[in-house]
């Protein structure tokens, strides 16, 4: 089932076009913590949570790594911080849960109860995975197209500068933005722990910097390259286990993006590229 | 040929701009070859890419004869292309003096050997200090290029070009964001600089520098060559004129 | 002092310095715990199964490391900034699965047998490294690498072979850091594939960024206050990746230059 990798992570990273590669590992470990908060109530609570806690984490990293604006060092700055603050909720969590994966234990039936469709042997909890994601994509693309907000973001994509000229309050927009991938990127991990039945703290390392290459891959900023990109690393993924070489499946992703970031800087499929040349 | 630096038939596209349609010119020794043009014109793409910068679509261009399109940046310098940039850009980080130094041919050859002078060598710092004197810096030859003044800093960026000993200067609107005084000097630093070179293109919007300085004019729109010959006579020009709307003066 | 910590100790600067190093020409390099592995494991090779003495071993390790690196960096370094940092963070994990798969070298079990490191060979290599950096930075090499960090373009436009030179760094990075690995290895005895992972290559880096990015002791400085103060401060052991981070964090903010920002300036 990888299009829950694909079009989970997409969904993220889609959005984050704006800081060019903020944070990760944050999104992800806001995910396992929604999750594993999970047995105190109804699991359904814990979507809520999850959206919650996804939300404060953005806003609370978009205040510490976006002090500092435009330069191409502070990005990098940016970035660092934001890795530094991912290390730290690994490392809180690795402290009170531990380090191995933990079961998330559901009392609902609805996530483990199976059904055949031709053959096929699914759960409910696939398919209903399958449509969130669609539907958040959905709704994503609408907010971003065709609605007051969405403009902003767009704008505030192509110029951050242009931007506050027209009188648009540039850090609400990048505030929004966090706030809506990291409550995203919690979402995401904690639906696929439902779907695996554990939680763990290497997630986000393992998973989670795939995510961002195959954001890279799939070009930064354009979602439905992020989901195609997705889509086909998982394609690829899964022919090179079939292959019987194993493990170096992992290794699938980031190869990819050494091969994709060199021969098109842009990504494979984004419209603009995100490259200074000129003198 | 016989010119020292010439272009045929260049063009460079971006997307469906056409920045460069198909540039002929000549540079001759000893000349001063001003470029003048409206925005947009192609001025600067013609320097990205006779640079390295950019690389050509299709034409060539030849200096003294020899093939340079295509060549990395750094080649086409070594060769004896140095050039300015519109907006100043001289290392801020580091002293006047090693922004000079830093454009030595010796160093640059070969990294290696440069990595075990243990002493700079003496004729390269007296070079240098030297030129810094030549355009009045010598004093601040130890201050961090980041605290010198716009004219300072454009005067700086000349003297580094000249360091590597190059046999053409290509000057990307040098008097850009100057006032009348300083353009004055900046005319006498680029006679000096003359002297030690073997032609120079000058690009400028500025038309007292273009007068003061220029042996031959090109005036290009739409990165196409619109007209070319004595600087009098371009100026004049019923198709510059109108290109500049008008402002020609 | 014990034996163990001054060795850490050297490591980590070996390490700190091998990212310093690839930072003078401008690159973030998060790359140095592959480079680690990889001098690792073949040093290890050379003295376990073709019996090469340790230093001999230690020296061809570093330079097929730097050998691969430049190979490696060719490509990558056109990238830029943060791309980079997502490439060479790539090549960590890769490198590292490629090792955990090799069975040649013990797969995720580990590769063994080796001996022969000891504290005085680590200081004398760092005795070493350091000289040559100090001298580094006194030359006309830094200028070009200072222009180069500094604005590519132009440092082409005056002559500088930008390509080869962040090549160059690159690889002498990953010289270091493979002599490091191979010193680990030797010291350790014995060493899994997981002891080389992007944590190490994240390290490496903070400890440039804590101690000061612009001259060759910051490194130093870094990577000893976070070898040496954990064991003095049970507290700092404990939380070490939340304080490391936090520090870092802190440092990011308000000391982007670290601890030791000064730049020596190489004509006096």
């Amino acid at each position: 089932m990888y299009s829950l990798v694909a079009i989970g992570f997409t969904l993220i990273l889609g959005v984050l076009d704006k800081l060019n590669f903020a944070h990760q590992e944050v999104f992800m470990l806001g995910g396992f913590a929604g999750v594993v908060i999970a047995p105190f109530a109804s699991l359904w609570w814990s979507f809520p949570l999850a959206i919650a806690l996804g939300g404060a984490l953005g806003l609370l990293t978009e205040f510490v790594a976006f002090r500092r604006f435009k330069s191409q060092d502070a990005k990098i700055a940016a970035s660092l911080s934001s890795l530094a603050i991912g290390l730290i909720l690994v490392d809180a969590v690795q402290r009170h849960w531990g380090g191995e994966p933990v079961a998330v234990r559901s009392n609902e039936p609805f996530f483990t109860a199976r059904f055949s469709i031709a053959g096929i042997e699914l759960l409910y909890i696939q398919v209903f995975i399958f449509a969130v994601t669609l539907a958040l994509m959905a709704a994503l693309h609408f907010v971003i197209m065709h609605t007051g907000f969405g403009r902003r973001i767009r704008a505030v994509a192509e110029s951050p500068d242009d931007a506050t000229l027209h009188g648009i309050n540039v850090r609400r927009v990048s505030q929004g933005v966090f706030v809506i991938s990291s409550a995203l990127a919690a979402l995401t991990g904690l639906l696929l722990a439902q779907r695996t039945g554990y939680a763990s703290s290497e997630i986000g390392l393992t998973f989670g910097l795939k995510a961002l290459a195959i954001m890279a891959i799939g070009g930064i900023g354009d979602m439905r390259g992020a989901v195609l990109g997705g889509l086909a690393i998982g394609v690829l993924e899964a022919l090179t286990y079939h292959f019987g070489l194993g493990r170096l499946g992992e290794m699938t992703v980031w190869a990819a993006m050494y091969a994709v970031l060199i021969l098109r800087p842009a990504g494979l499929f984004s419209a603009r590229g995100h490259l200074e040349q000129r003198a | 040929m016989g010119a020292l630096l010439s272009a045929h038939g260049v063009t460079k596209s971006f997307g469906g701009i056409r920045a460069l349609d198909g540039i002929d010119f000549a540079l001759g020794e000893g000349e001063v070859l001003g470029i003048i043009g409206p925005n947009g014109a192609g001025k600067t793409a013609l320097i990205n890419t006779i640079t390295g910068f950019y690389r050509a679509d299709s034409g060539s261009i030849r200096l003294a004869g020899d093939e340079i399109s295509g060549l990395p940046i750094h080649a086409i310098s070594r060769r004896g292309i140095a050039r300015t940039f519109q907006n100043i850009r001289i290392f801020k980080r580091l002293t006047v003096l090693e922004n000079v130094l830093v454009a030595g041919k010796r160093a640059a050859l070969n990294p290696i050997a440069a990595l075990f002078r243990l002493r700079r060598e003496k004729p390269a710092l007296e070079a240098a200090a030297n030129l810094l004197s030549a355009f009045g810096l010598e004093a601040k030859a130890d201050w961090r290029a980041a605290t010198l003044s716009y004219g300072e800093a454009r005067r700086l960026e000349i003297a580094r070009a000249l360091y590597g000993g190059p046999q053409v200067l290509l000057l990307d609107e040098p008097a850009a964001g100057m006032n009348e005084a300083e353009t004055e000097r900046l005319v006498n630093d680029i006679r000096k600089a003359r002297h030690r070179l073997r032609a120079v293109v000058l690009i400028e919007h500025d038309m007292s520098l273009i007068r003061a300085l220029s042996t031959r004019l090109i005036a290009m729109d739409y990165g196409r060559k619109i007209a070319e010959g004595e600087p009098a006579a371009v100026l004049a020009h019923p198709q510059v004129q109108r290109a500049y709307l008008g402002e020609a003066a | 002092m014990n034996q163990d910590l001054v060795f850490f100790t050297c490591v980590n600067i070996l390490l700190g310095w091998s990212v310093y190093v690839v930072l003078l020409s401008g690159s973030l390099s998060f790359a140095q715990g592959a480079f680690m592995a990889l001098g690792c494991y073949a040093a290890g090779l050379f003295t376990t199964k073709m019996g090469l003495p340790l230093i001999p071993a230690l020296a061809l390790a570093g330079l097929i490391t730097a050998g691969i690196a430049a190979v490696l960096g060719f490509p990558a370094l056109r990238v830029k900034g943060v791309y980079l940092i997502l490439v060479t963070l790539g090549i960590t994990i890769c490198v590292r699965i490629a090792l955990e798969n090799l069975e040649l070298l013990g797969g995720v079990g580990g590769f063994g047998g080796m001996a022969g490191a000891n504290v005085y060979l680590a200081l004398g290599i760092v005795a070493a490294v350091g000289v040559c950096l100090w001298f580094l930075s006194t030359s006309p090499l830094q200028l070009i690498l200072d222009a180069v960090r500094e604005d590519e373009n132009v440092a082409a436009a005056v002559g500088i072979n930008v390509t080869y030179i962040k090549v160059a760094s690159f690889s002498a990075g990953a010289l270091i850091a493979g002599i490091a690995g191979g010193l680990y290895g030797h010291y350790m005895n014995f060493v899994r594939p997981d002891s080389f992972d992007a944590l190490i290559s994240i390290y490496a880096v903070f400890f440039v960024i804590l101690g000061g990015v612009n001259n060759f002791l910051g490194p130093v400085i870094g990577a000893i206050a976070m070898t040496v103060l954990p064991e003095y401060m049970r507290v700092l052991q404990e939380w070490r990746p939340t304080v490391f981070s936090a520090l870092i964090l802190a440092m990011l903010l308000f000391r982007p230059d670290g601890l030791l920002p000064l730049r020596l300036t190489t004509v006096k």
